[in-house]
């Protein structure tokens, strides 16, 4: 298994991959992973916006892992946050723009919830996302998906394209979650 | 009164609400892990100094680099209750300060502007 590593390597080289993780992702991990990828974009000379963009889509999408993932390991011994096992991955399409995908398992019940808030951002344009955002943003009551609602409509907001996603059951009460978010 | 200070982390902002040296700040990024326990505290603290302070006039800071989406909300929350003690008779002042090169900090300062009810929002821009 390990001697396969080249292999993926080498095809994640020619496809553009800048940054493939798979495995527990904690608070320490998002802020790890975020902040290098910031530094590397940084002294590549990236613009500013497509930086911050980037960063912005990445700590959204690792926090989504440590909140929502339905594999994790439970706090014990006076560890209070949380570790919760996820897949990420970051590169460049054929077009140069930035894609940072991620993916974790999920209940049947929540995907379902997950696709039904997705779904309601596709047809909206960038205007009517904005307002949707401030309207939630507002809201005084938090909802049952702890803020998830307005990390959705900031992924899309900062999309270049509409926010593209995938449910795959795995068995009946079980589904594996991938999103994947487009930026320049 | 006691002041409220946090230091900073990487993904948690300085804060230092200082009455006696009339400094009130938030500065850094903000995307902790549960934003809400941890700016609960600063709530709280902001919460029983109004009750218990005769202050008039009050000038926060706020120069926030990067925040997430539940920390928008907090935000959100937070400039909620400073337009509840500007209903009271406070004259509440944000001041909110972004490098000129920061152009998403600039258009968030927007967007609290646009939402925010009586209080005296005002986008500051600074150099290196």
């Amino acid at each position: 298994m390990s001697m396969e590593l080249y292999s993926y390597y080498e095809k994640m080289q020619n496809q553009g991959t800048i940054l493939y993780f798979n495995g527990p992702v904690s608070q320490t991990v998002v802020e790890g992973i975020a902040e290098l990828l910031r530094d590397k974009m940084r002294a590549e000379e990236t613009g500013m916006g497509s930086v911050q963009r980037v960063f912005a889509i990445l700590v959204e999408q690792m926090q989504n892992i440590v909140r929502y993932s339905d594999e994790r390991i439970e706090g014990n011994n006076g560890w209070e946050g949380e570790i919760a096992f996820g897949t990420l991955m970051v590169g460049h399409e054929e077009d140069g723009s930035y894609y940072i995908a991620c993916g974790n398992r999920v209940k049947a019940t929540e995907g379902k919830e997950i696709a039904r808030r997705i779904d309601h951002l596709q047809g909206m344009d960038k205007d009517e996302l904005k307002a949707y955002y401030k309207e939630c943003r507002k809201k005084k009551k938090a909802d049952s998906l702890k803020g998830a609602g307005l990390g959705f409509i900031d992924m899309a907001r900062k999309s270049s394209r509409p926010l593209d996603y995938s449910i795959t059951p795995i068995d009946g009460d079980n589904a594996f979650f991938i999103m994947k978010v487009v930026t320049i | 009164m006691n002041k409220f200070k946090v230091e900073g982390t990487k993904s948690t902002p300085v804060i230092n609400l200082d009455p006696e040296n009339n400094v009130f700040e938030i500065r850094g990024e903000s995307y902790p892990e549960n934003c809400w326990s941890f700016y609960k505290p600063m709530f709280e603290w902001l919460e029983n100094y109004f009750e218990n302070s005769e202050v008039n006039k009050i000038v926060f800071e706020m120069e926030i680099l990067y925040f997430n989406s539940s920390s928008s909300k907090t935000f959100m929350d937070f400039f909620d209750l400073l337009d509840e003690q500007f209903e009271k008779g406070r004259e509440i002042v944000v001041n909110w300060r972004y490098h000129e090169d920061n152009e998403t900090a600039m258009e968030c300062g927007e967007e609290f502007m646009e939402d925010v009810s009586s209080i005296s929002f005002n986008l500051v821009e600074f150099g290196d």
